[in-house]
């Protein structure tokens, strides 16, 4: 090693050793910025890593289309045909579904039993494939169980603890029907946390022997692979225009799936990130307070060192070699620490998917975020040090001074200005006190800035994931799902009797007391031109009230000759408000007009709705009821009449709006509250670190200061009160400005968020839990604030006041 | 020493720093007393404890043993918002660095003591004093001046305005003049004899021997010990410069 290197490693060493309380605090901060850095781009690799692992054992389809009831199956042959070149294969799976109440199982060697009853997605079981869509074992081969035997979805196995030789119990229409439990099965298609379905794989034999015995929807799902280079959204076009093919069901592209699988389980990792790249601006404002107060602490030496001829850019890297300690320090164990608790996040992940395979981006990913951290904080460190360049040997020697001759002037020009403005005379008594605090703040706020700046953050931070996991648990979130905020909701559909279904449960609600207002609304299948030619286009279609309660983002409810469409259909057929689209019912054209834009994030956002009256041949209702008056009024719980219509009725899937809500957003409020919850802990933790830095740094600063003011009488209670009243003054200004920000501007990220995603929400108007985000986030902020400052100002009464005037 | 009444006195006052390794013993049982209206002058060599005793019976130091009393009052068992009131009201102090507020002008820095000790009723009575006493400084001119745009000898002034406001009774000063050209320091000199002859209780730390002249006794440490005391009179201007060759001469003697 040179001994220039030495020289710098020692100068460094000697400073890490004598400033290690806010070196240490420095170097949290940086570890704490690489951790969640890394952290983040480690789960999100990974996540990646493992579906495309899981992608390449199960095979998924690139485009499936769901549905329930009859269909003809030459006509997808015909089809298949058709589109021989862009297909590579395709299959029909049929599969027979079972509510999660007609499920339950035992353990024979312990006697425990229970039930699937509270599971809310759709059990369905199936055969494996043979060509592709194949259900996986833990270790990705493909399985095939023997008769009587079945493997289940790994939510399940997880959920209930589902383990082999459990006994799983269906009831039937002609009586339970038995199977052993072998395993659990990866499923690529349905393997998310956001997917609405799971998939149980028997035996050919079963299949047929539970066929047989009743009590089960059929249903099939019609899938293709596609050709090298083929476009699923064109072949989902023609295949929603070709007509005559099943189409009553969901439709989901092979794009779509990893959508859901990354949003789902990745939704965490973007979080971190997230507060990663919060925590980075806080600790790189941190620095450059250090750095700077380091310059103006030690401009005596530096004045020395430029006097006897150390050139600038030498001295520079004398101050940069102890920060690029520092950030080595941080990236290193950040990036440790991150192995760690990568490992514990993508646990569930690769149970869920596969185990992804190691390989050189595994390394690199985090390896370029730690580098870009590493690289971020040195280069604003050599930034900031310019100002050594700026620094005069007289200036800094004499006066001791970082400000040239003409900088030094223009400070004290304004100074002079600022002590005219300003005076003392108004106050007296302990009133000087609070003068004197206020004073201060305002001349030096360049100083203090860093305060507010870093809470401001900080509040943005912890309040934008609580405000939007407030927002999707509120009730009112409902009206983003594209329907009125009613009490009740059944969805009739996909069944053999769609009509008699739902003709018996309006004619049972409408003579229920209990209820008022009951309206059916029916989903006729339209198609209409998009970009890529002629799209299957699902429109609601009922008698609308005036105030029905949607919320719409442009325009409002369609009358006659008006359709409103959800902003993903919008943008999909290219159409706003008040222009014309044309619809095929059929081969009959209709030219309806646009009416409003609304928001909805159900049927993946693609939705539409219409005026008018349709009571038979849909392809599917919802109903919807409120609570009569007394029972509304009386805050009576819609759960039990549910209940009771669920069990009169168990295919109309009748639930209160509310839990309509809550099972379709679970997932996504899940993942949020997970990340609020990371954010909350590392931005209160980050908070306390920094007011305690920049305390410390103040202090010291203001010693002579604080000297002069305990000589003239001000008790060390005093002192510690202005400091205090600083402090606080600071971190409250910051913590509101970031919670009208997060109120405010945050809301218009959380939507291009949003929007990027492709979830059917373009513009998301907060709701705030008020106590939360308004009350107990700012207090916990003060809280944090004041708890640094109490640590921080605690050796004020006890220190020798003549060594602030002597040092 | 006269038989004028004793308003500031230590007992076997000590004071150790246990911050260093081994621990400094600073000041080891001084013995001192200080007559109202006395001039007392303390010098030694540097690091005989000079500064550490001045800070120590003012109470801006806790000492690690012994007693002060001012006025008759015991100041080491006051607690520190008791002791901020005694120097509040019966204090004032000087430093070698002016140490001013530089949010503040010069008369805010001024005011800021007295405006701290006065009542809201009281609060233009004190202004009135500060007034007077920065005319009476020379220091009306500089008044509503940052602190920046003003001498080292108007800001020392300015610094003794400043430790009057208050009406203490007794002026503590360390090293006052220490940052000063020998002309800014007669003017700063000149101002302690006037505050002196207007009755007040001044003790100083000084090792300029042209400055200590202007006190009435002269006390020298080592070593935290008072090891020698000299009473020299009153200060009058035409008797200067052999009062120093006096003193001069003295502090040869204990190896100054």
């Amino acid at each position: 090693m040179e001994n220039e290197e030495r020289l710098y490693l020692r100068y460094a060493y000697n400073d890490l050793v004598k400033n290690k309380g806010i070196n240490a605090a420095l170097v949290v901060t940086l570890v704490l910025s690489a951790f969640l850095m890394a952290t983040g781009s480690m789960v999100l690799e990974r996540l990646a890593g493992s579906i495309s692992r899981l992608s390449e054992q199960g095979k998924p389809p690139d485009l499936l289309q769901m549905h329930k009831g009859e269909y003809d199956p030459a006509a997808l042959t015909r089809f298949a045909a058709d589109h021989e070149s862009e297909i590579d294969a395709w299959l029909v799976e049929e599969m027979l579904g079972y509510d999660s109440a007609s499920l339950s199982w035992s353990r024979p060697g312990t006697g425990e039993t229970g039930d699937l009853a509270a599971s809310r997605i759709d059990n369905l079981f199936v055969t494996q494939n043979t060509e592709f869509d194949f259900l996986v074992d833990r270790t990705g081969a493909v399985v095939e169980p023997a008769a009587g035997e079945v493997y289940v979805p790994v939510l399940y196995q997880k959920q209930y603890g589902l383990t082999t030789g459990d006994v799983l119990t269906i009831r039937t229409a002609s009586g339970p029907h038995q199977l052993e439990v072998r395993g659990e099965v990866k499923d690529a298609q349905m393997g998310a946390s956001l997917s609405p379905s799971s998939r149980f794989l028997i035996h050919p034999e079963d299949f047929e022997a539970l066929g047989r015995a009743g009590g089960a929807t059929p249903e099939i799902i019609v899938e293709y692979r596609l050709a090298a280079g083929g476009d699923a959204n064109a072949m989902q076009t023609a295949y929603e225009g070709a007509g005559g093919l099943p189409t009553n069901g969901q439709v989901v592209t092979g794009p779509q799936l990893r959508i859901i699988s990354m949003i789902g389980d990745g939704l965490v990792a973007f979080a971190l990130v997230f507060v990663s790249l919060v925590l980075i601006a806080i600790a790189l404002l941190n620095l450059r307070f250090v750095i700077r107060g380091t310059l103006e602490d030690e401009v005596h030496e530096i004045g020395a060192m430029k006097a006897i001829g150390i050139p600038d850019r030498e001295i520079s890297r004398l101050y940069l070699t102890k920060y690029s300690i520092l950030a080595v320090v941080g990236c290193v164990v950040g990036g440790l620490l991150a192995i760690i608790a990568a490992n514990l996040l993508t646990q569930g992940i690769q149970t869920n998917y596969a185990q992804a395979p190691v390989g050189v981006w595994t390394f690199l990913v985090p390896l370029i975020a730690l580098a870009a951290v590493y690289l971020i904080v040195v280069g604003i460190c050599r930034g900031v040090l310019r100002g050594v360049r700026r620094i005069e040997v007289v200036n800094a020697l004499v006066h001791g001074s970082t400000l040239d001759e003409k900088q030094a002037a223009r400070r004290a020009r304004q100074r002079a200005r600022w002590v005219r403005r300003t005076g003392l005379a108004s106050s007296s008594g302990a009133g000087v006190n609070r003068r004197l605090a206020l004073l201060d703040l305002r001349a030096e706020g360049r100083a203090w800035v860093l305060l507010p700046v870093v809470f401001g953050l900080t509040a943005v931070l912890i309040t934008l994931p609580a405000n939007m996991v407030s927002t999707f648990e509120d009730p009112r979130f409902v009206t983003y799902m594209g329907v009125p905020e009613r009490d009740l909701r059944a969805d009739v559909q996909f069944q053999e009797d769609v009509d008699g279904v739902k003709d018996r449960l309006v004619a049972a609600m409408a003579d229920d007391d209990r209820l008022t207002d009951v309206r059916s609304y029916a989903y006729v299948d339209y198609t209409a031109d998009s970009e890529d030619g002629p799209a299957r286009l699902r429109v609601e279609v009922g008698n609308r009230p005036d105030d029905e309660g949607i919320r719409f983002s442009q325009g409002g409810l369609p009358r006659d000759g008006q359709i409103a469409l959800s902003v993903l259909n919008a943008d999909k057929y290219g159409v706003g408000v008040g222009d014309e689209l044309t619809i095929h019912d059929g081969d009959k054209p209709i030219t309806v007009q646009v009416s409003g834009i609304y928001q909805d994030i159900t049927s993946g956002g693609q939705t539409a709705k219409m005026s008018g009256e349709v009571t038979e041949g849909a392809a599917a209702y919802t109903v919807f009821a409120d609570l009569a008056g007394d029972l509304a009024d009386g805050g009576a719980d819609p759960g039990g009449i549910a209940d009771e219509y669920d069990e009169q009725f168990p295919t109309a899937g009748v639930k209160p709006t509310q839990e309509y809500v809550r099972e379709t957003m679970a997932v996504l409020t899940d993942s949020m509250r997970g990340a609020a919850w990371v954010a909350l802990v590392f931005g209160l933790g980050v908070v306390v670190l920094i007011t305690s830095l920049f305390l410390k740094l103040r202090l010291a600063r203001d010693r002579s200061t604080m000297g002069v003011l305990s000589a003239i009488g001000f008790a060390a209670q005093e002192l510690v009160g202005q400091v205090r009243t600083k402090t606080l003054l600071a971190v409250a200004a910051g913590t509101a400005a970031g919670v009208v920000f997060a109120a405010t501007a945050g809301q218009s990220l959380a939507s291009a968020a949003l929007t990027a995603v492709q979830l059917g929400i373009t513009d998301l108007t907060f709701i705030p839990n008020p106590w939360l985000v308004y009350v107990l986030y700012p207090l916990l902020l003060l809280g944090a604030g004041y708890f640094g400052v109490a640590v921080l100002t605690s050796g004020v009464r006890r220190a020798d006041k003549s060594e602030w005037i002597r040092r | 020493m006269n038989q004028a009444a004793v308003t500031l006195e230590s007992h076997e006052l000590s004071k150790t720093y246990f911050s260093t390794e081994p621990p400094t013993e600073v000041l080891r049982g001084i013995d001192l007393s200080v007559r109202a209206g006395e001039f007392l002058v303390v010098m030694g060599t540097s690091g005989s404890g000079k500064s550490t005793l001045l800070y120590s019976i003012s109470g801006m130091d806790r000492p690690t043993s012994g007693s002060v009393t001012l006025e008759g009052r015991e100041l080491t068992s006051l607690g520190d918002t008791e002791m901020s009131k005694v120097r509040l009201t019966r204090m004032g102090f000087v430093f070698q660095q002016p140490h001013f507020l530089s949010n503040l002008n010069v008369r805010d820095n001024i005011l800021l003591p007295a405006l701290k000790a006065a009542p809201r009723h009281g609060r233009e009575a004190a202004i009135s004093r500060v007034d007077a006493l920065m005319e009476r400084f020379g220091i009306a001119p500089v008044r509503s001046h940052g602190i920046t745009q003003v001498s080292g000898g108007q800001l020392q002034r300015a610094s003794i305005c400043r430790a009057l406001a208050g009406e203490p009774s007794v002026l503590f000063a360390d090293e006052p003049t220490g940052a000063l050209n020998s002309s800014k320091t007669a003017e700063v000199m000149d101002a302690f004899t006037e505050v002196h002859r207007g009755g007040t209780t001044i003790v100083m730390v000084t090792h300029d021997p042209g400055v200590a002249v202007r006190g009435e006794r002269v006390i020298y440490l080592r070593d935290g010990a008072v090891v020698a005391a000299r009473e020299i009179g009153r200060w009058e201007p035409d008797t200067a410069h052999r009062r120093e060759d006096v003193l001069l001469a003295w502090l040869r003697d204990l190896g100054f």
